[in-house]
């Protein structure tokens, strides 16, 4: 390391950097986080660019190499299919499902912005601080970005907005439930934002990003209702038209404060159906479709007109068995018993010719730096799934119900299973509902506390998951005792121990030694089985240049070119 | 012929009225509440309770359907619960959308099961009539999103001919619309064609048969003119009716054919408002298009009257 490069360093964690920063220079130094660890882990905390180039000139890296953006080709219109439409309005911290996203995600913008690799970028904030232990974090924002309404972003209106996403009606609550309420939004001066945390979180700063889709920066004086008549977002994009159900247009914002966008402009047009979109891509009438599947989009692989973009993540189906039943999922043994019929590889080849990741029956996707893979990986195993069987009592088996939703490639996969679980003599009915009815009903109260919503109460189901950029919610919601989203009814008290540990873990060697134990125990009790985490995909024509995947479906274009 | 239209007309607004009470009665046994459609599987049970307080969904079905029926009454549609926007809003432009396709659909498949029809008879027995019958005997039976998906494929993917979606950019001229609208009306006029062709040939022939047929040629007057004058008038009766009835399908029966051309028409609009239970987009679609159809039925009715004096003299008498 050069004089100058140490001296920068070495300033840097005297005067600039807290406890919270300099434990990760220091896990970097000894070896604890690779470079590429370190890198995503900075990018969360807010270390600088300069701080991170010269940690890691430290260790005798060649400098950060910043590539220069190739030449694009400015102009023309990209046409995009959204599938499916919104299904309300378009107040941003109201989104609840893919099409409103999407269509907000085109003009709005966040504090930060997640990428691919789940590392943060900044956008609308240019540096954030956590204090010692993360239950206090900084935000400086960005200076001189203009609403396209005229106005200038301030300190005001990101609090505003974040007081917008914890009031009743908002979307967003379960991600920050536990985490922050509103008397932890507080203005410091025009350009800073303060957080206080109810508990402290290593990883709010995601909440902060692209991955809480809801979090777009709005102007303090936004009224419900507004968003689709007027532009009044940041973003590269100004939304100038919307018909429900039908189409969005959107024309470069000229005064965007990241310069001018290489397109003229954005067309959306909204489907319902995979086959219809996906000949409209082939046709040559739309150039980028937000999402595609692999069991619905077929024709798309392997085309040469068309590129497809993936992107890792962490979105999944969990299928939970109810474990306070006075039937034969009641014994830990009969769950193990099931997971274990299941050829996941083969699964994962058939639904998604490979683009996914296998899940190992616990919300820790192979995608988190937090995943602890030393832990032992589920197979198929039909000669220990019979032994199970027989040291439960039910060698001959059981009849069994498995209800689920008609949504992508859950009804294929319900089918696998019923197939599966033969081998041990368990006979399924599979009752596969629309979405709507699946999700109908009551979500509290009654016998069991959650309801008569069929997703969280039958015995056993099969329910579609987003992306979460890291497992905190699904640890929670989904298998805490007394969890709002328990589907199996599942209540560990040394499970629930560990998941707080975990959450209040701030070195990654932490998280690790915790995510063990939880794998583990969930390994053995199977209160649910995660079979996979897929890619998320999405397809364009071969003229669409400088467009990223990403994993919880955002559709950003302010990079995007056509040739 | 006054007296035939009023009575027409005061049927019509029984008929409306009876189907706006079956269709608010129906539409309570679909499972699901806006409230939750709207607020997402992960809201809590008390944002979706205020969602449903806040569009009045949680009052009892008679007062809603009575709120309803008031607004419309002074000729407000209301407002969608989905979209928050006014119904009118949103159902004019799918209306217009479904006439447009409906007008070129009817425009290439009625001449086209006349003149084949009309082809048939007079060849009856002959290949003609043979590959008219039984050709279009099978495209009819084929499902509509088969023969759609197969002209997709065809003429869209691998020749790049037509459009694969039916709505043009907006702004496009007449033409831009019509050829994108050329794909759907072929695979409407594929399921509509064998079953008008085959009632067209059975006037025909049974015209062909009648008396007055066989002493306009003894009178001298050639084929054509005894075709155009004599039988043509007597054997299209039945197909204008047939063609009426299918009136109600094109305008709001299209649902899968709009699905697959993406095309916004009427049919989309109610599917989605009945999966979603947003009553008041449902009630509204299906009333337009049960005034659609009745209109429809009655011009056809007033069509054929004027068609047929037997009916016009026996109403007078």
């Amino acid at each position: 390391m050069d004089q100058e490069t140490r001296r920068r360093l070495e300033e840097y964690r005297r005067n600039q950097a807290g406890p919270v920063e300099n434990a990760l220079l220091d896990d970097l130094l000894t070896g604890e986080v690779d470079r590429r660890e370190f890198f995503r882990r900075a990018t969360i905390f807010g270390l600088s660019t300069s701080a991170i180039a010269a940690a890691l000139a430290a260790l005798g890296d060649a400098p950060l190499a910043f590539a220069a953006p190739a030449a694009v080709r400015a102009g023309g219109r990209l046409r995009v299919a959204i599938i499916p439409p919104p299904a309300k309005s378009l107040d941003p911290h109201t989104y609840q499902d893919q099409g409103g996203l999407e269509t907000g995600g085109i003009a709005g913008e966040f504090l930060t912005r997640a990428t691919p690799s789940l590392t943060l970028l900044p956008e609308l904030a240019v540096s954030w601080k956590p204090n010692a232990d993360a239950s206090v974090w900084t935000f400086k924002l960005r200076p001189n970005v203009k609403f396209q309404t005229g106005q200038t972003m301030t300190a005001d209106d990101v609090v505003a907005t974040y007081l917008r996403l914890l009031g009743a009606d908002s979307a967003a609550l379960s991600a920050f439930k536990g985490v922050l309420s509103a008397s932890g939004v507080k203005k410091i001066d025009d350009l800073t934002v303060q957080f206080t945390l109810d508990t402290p979180t290593a990883s709010f700063p995601y909440l902060t990003s692209s991955t809480t889709y809801q979090a777009i920066i709005l102007p303090a004086n936004y009224k419900n209702g507004t968003f689709e008549k007027t532009p009044q977002t940041t973003g590269a994009f100004k939304l100038v038209s919307y018909t429900p159900g039908v189409g969005a247009k959107y024309d470069r914002y000229t005064g965007w404060w990241g310069g001018s966008a290489p397109l003229d402009g954005v067309d959306v047009t909204y489907y319902t159906d995979d086959a219809a979109v996906t000949a409209a891509l082939l046709g040559g009438q739309i150039d980028l479709i937000g999402q595609i599947q692999f069991a619905t989009g077929r024709p798309l692989f392997g085309n040469s007109s068309v590129q497809i973009f993936a992107a890792r993540g962490a979105t999944h189906r969990q299928v939970p068995m109810r474990v306070d039943l006075h039937n034969q999922l009641h014994d830990y043994r009969v769950r193990q018993a099931i997971a274990m019929t299941l050829d996941r590889p083969a699964i994962v080849k058939t639904l998604f010719n490979g683009r996914a990741d296998i899940g190992n029956d616990s919300p820790f996707a192979p995608v988190y730096p937090s995943t602890n893979k030393t832990v032992p990986q589920r197979k198929k195993d039909l000669r220990t799934a019979k032994q199970l069987m027989a040291a439960a009592g039910h060698r001959k088996g059981f009849a069994i119900t498995l209800t689920t939703e008609q949504t992508g490639e859950i009804p294929q996969l319900a089918q696998i299973i019923q197939r599966s679980v033969k081998a041990i003599n368990i006979n399924m009915k599979l009752n596969i509902l629309t979405a709507t009815a699946y999700f109908a009903g009551s979500q509290s109260g009654g016998p069991g506390g959650l309801g008569t919503t069929p997703w969280l109460n039958t015995p056993m189901n099969i329910t579609d998951w987003g992306h979460r950029a890291v497992p905190n919610v699904l640890l929670n919601s989904a298998l805490e005792t007394g969890g709002v989203w328990n589907a199996a009814h599942y209540a560990n008290k040394r499970y629930d121990s560990l998941v707080k540990a975990y959450e209040g873990a701030i070195a990654l060697k932490d998280q690790l030694k915790y995510s063990k134990q939880i794998e583990t125990i969930l390994l053995h009790d199977t209160p649910v089985i995660f079979p996979y985490f897929y890619n998320y995909l999405a397809a364009g024509s071969t003229k669409v240049k400088g467009y990223k995947a990403d994993a919880l479906g955002q559709v950003y274009l302010s990079k995007t070119s056509l040739g | 012929m006054g007296r035939f239209l009023l009575k027409r007309l005061g049927l019509a607004a029984i008929t409306l009225v009876l189907l706006s009470v079956i269709v608010f009665a129906l539409a309570q046994l679909l499972p699901g509440d806006i409230g939750r459609n709207l607020d997402g599987p992960f809201a809590s049970p008390a944002q979706v309770a205020a969602t449903n307080h806040q569009l009045g969904v949680d009052k009892p079905i008679v007062v809603q359907y009575g709120k309803w029926i008031g607004r419309l009454a002074r000729g407000d549609l209301g407002h969608s619960l989905e979209y928050q926007v006014p119904v009118s809003n949103l159902l004019g432009p799918s209306l217009g959308n479904s006439l447009k396709l409906a007008a070129l659909a009817f425009l290439l498949v009625v001449p086209l099961s006349i003149l084949g029809g009309v082809a048939a008879a007079l060849r009856q027995g002959r290949i003609t009539d043979r590959t008219i019958t039984v050709g279009g005997l099978s495209l009819t039976a084929v499902p509509e999103f088969v023969t759609a998906i197969v002209l997709i494929v065809i003429f869209g993917i691998v020749f790049h001919l037509l459009p694969t979606t039916a709505q043009a950019p907006p702004g496009a001229g007449f033409f831009t619309q019509v050829k994108h609208l050329l794909l759907p009306s072929f695979a409407l006029v594929a399921v509509l064609f064998g079953y008008i062709a085959r009632i067209a040939r059975a006037g025909v022939i049974e015209a062909l048969d009648a008396d007055y047929t066989r002493t306009a040629y003894l009178k001298g007057l050639d084929t054509r003119t005894v075709i155009r004058r004599h039988v043509l008038r007597n054997a299209l009766l039945p197909t204008i009716a047939v063609v009426a009835t299918q009136t109600g399908y094109l305008i709001g029966g299209l649902v899968v054919i709009e699905k697959l051309f993406n095309y916004p028409g009427i049919g989309q609009r109610i599917y989605i408002a009945a999966q979603n239970k947003d009553f008041t987009m449902l009630e509204s679609g299906v009333l337009v298009i049960g005034i659609v159809y009745l209109i429809a039925t009655l011009a056809a009715d007033t069509l054929y009257s004027l068609l047929n004096p037997r009916i016009r003299y026996g109403a007078a008498e």
